[in-house]
């Protein structure tokens, strides 16, 4: 199955079809989950309007570390079977999840200042977060820090992969230590503590940000493939200058 | 194929042996990490104002972050020079395995430049007005630690090599691998100071520092693997 899609060719046929209409739908999705999460859901009793930063807090937190697993995995994919769209996949992801979590850290501030009074604190949440925020950035500089190309791309994929580590901190450091970070409210054992008409905003929130990732991504590799056409044009035509 | 490589640790002991040798015929790498680590440590007393509760308290934190910092310079020619020479090379197209030398560099970088921090820590200490009953300790948690710190700057280095100002790059790229050893180190002498047993942040520490001494050989490897390109 990999193989079928792992073709740059049908890798384009498929995303050009699929591109303009996952824009639309995504800001479909994000136009009406803020609809929803700025006018019409409830002000929480002791929170006030302040818990509508959650909408997006809440998501990209998310995506942060679901982007991280998905480079990490398309980082293996690379080092174990060498197919150069999984490094374009991982490398166009580096930056969407590095803005992700550099969201997550400040939305996060903007509402602990009214609630917790205090704008940062070194909660074990708070600062695995803001390792991951870091791993993102060793990975992007690591792959653009070699004169081949091919070997920013190994040696990110490996960072990648060792940074796989912080993923369970993240999500279990609220069990774990006892900290000022809320304990999550939606993934539980026992369903989801938070009212319906909450969960509502915040559901459509999360897809229209997955889709807008996702079409972020495909842009960002069809980009990059175009680029990489442009070197092999320009090589065989054995002009240096641009290159 | 000959006995000699068949034996690991005969080839462990001899890189072992050529590491220290190599390195101890010019001491300037061994006196610029002790001095960097000296001069870390007397900005803390200027900075914070000489009073010596509040070195107290801070003390035992500067050592650890000290001692992160002041080994980062040295880790980019862990393996530079050996890669440049075309040695690492060699040893690649050997039958001996990368992982035994790589394993075999992070021991003797361990033994050639942290034990000499190790054995100098308790005149940090003191400077920086520790209390007595937490110097012992404190050399207990480094020495347990240090392994694991050179281990993790091994696998950086090997993460930079041949990289554009990797120099630069390896700071980024290490101290966040760091972060759960300083954690665990510091809170040995956190537990000492408030009369608790410090048996299980040292036994984490352990742990870690056993957890790099196995992964830490074959990613670093690898990455050779890498940088050489085959």
């Amino acid at each position: 199955m990999f193989d079928w899609l792992a073709n740059p060719n049908r890798f384009k046929k498929i995303t050009n079809k699929l591109e303009p209409s996952l824009m639309a739908i995504a800001l479909l999705f994000i136009i009406f989950g803020l609809y929803f999460s700025l006018f019409d859901s409830p002000k929480d009793y002791q929170q006030g309007d302040a818990v509508r930063i959650m909408y997006v807090h809440v998501p990209s937190a998310w995506l942060a570390s679901f982007l991280y697993l998905s480079l990490a995995v398309s980082s293996i994919f690379y080092l174990v079977w060498k197919h150069p769209l999984a490094d374009l996949i991982s490398i166009s992801i580096a930056p969407i999840g590095t803005l992700f979590s550099m969201l997550t850290l400040i939305t996060g501030s903007l509402w602990g200042k009214p609630m917790w009074g205090t704008w940062w604190v070194w909660d074990a949440r708070l600062t695995s977060m803001l390792i991951l925020f870091f791993f993102y950035l060793g990975f992007i500089l690591l792959h653009n820090a070699f004169e081949r190309k091919v070997d920013g791309s190994k040696s990110a994929s490996v960072l990648a992969i060792i940074g796989i580590i912080n993923l369970p901190i993240i999500k279990f450091s609220v069990d774990w230590w006892h900290t000022l970070h809320q304990p999550s409210s939606i993934l539980r054992f026992d369903g989801p503590s938070i009212d319906n008409q909450m969960l509502l905003p915040l559901f459509l929130m999360m897809i229209g940000f997955c889709l807008f990732s996702l079409y972020i991504i495909i842009v960002n590799v069809k980009t990059k493939l175009i680029e990489k056409k442009c070197e092999a044009i320009l090589l065989k035509l054995n002009i240096k200058e641009f290159l | 194929m000959n006995s000699v490589y068949s034996n690991w640790s005969n080839i462990f002991i001899a890189h072992v042996k050529r590491d220290i040798l190599t390195n101890s015929r010019s001491l300037i790498d061994l006196i610029s990490i002790v001095g960097f680590m000296i001069l870390i440590i007397i900005l803390f007393p200027l900075g914070l104002g000489p009073i010596k509760e509040k070195l107290n308290i801070v003390s035992n934190a500067v050592i650890w972050v000290g001692l992160i910092l002041a080994i980062i310079p040295s880790l980019e020619k862990l393996l530079q020079k050996d890669f440049e020479n075309g040695w690492l090379d060699q040893i690649a197209t050997s039958p001996i395995p990368l992982e035994i030398i790589m394993l075999s560099k992070g021991i003797s970088y361990w033994l050639i430049m942290l034990i000499p921090l190790i054995i100098t820590s308790p005149i940090f200490a003191i400077l920086l007005a520790m209390d007595l009953k937490n110097i012992p300790w404190l050399v207990i948690s480094i020495s347990a630690g240090s392994l694991a710190i050179s281990l993790i700057g091994l696998s950086g280095s090997a993460l930079i090599l041949g990289a554009r100002r990797g120099n630069i790059l390896l700071p980024i790229l290490i101290i966040p691998l760091m972060i759960p050893i300083l954690i665990f180190g510091v809170g040995v002498n956190e537990a000492i100071k408030i009369n608790a047993s410090p048996y299980g942040n040292l036994f984490l520490l352990f742990a870690f520092t056993l957890i790099y001494l196995v992964i830490s050989p074959f990613i670093s490897a690898l990455l050779v693997r890498i940088a050489i390109g085959r």
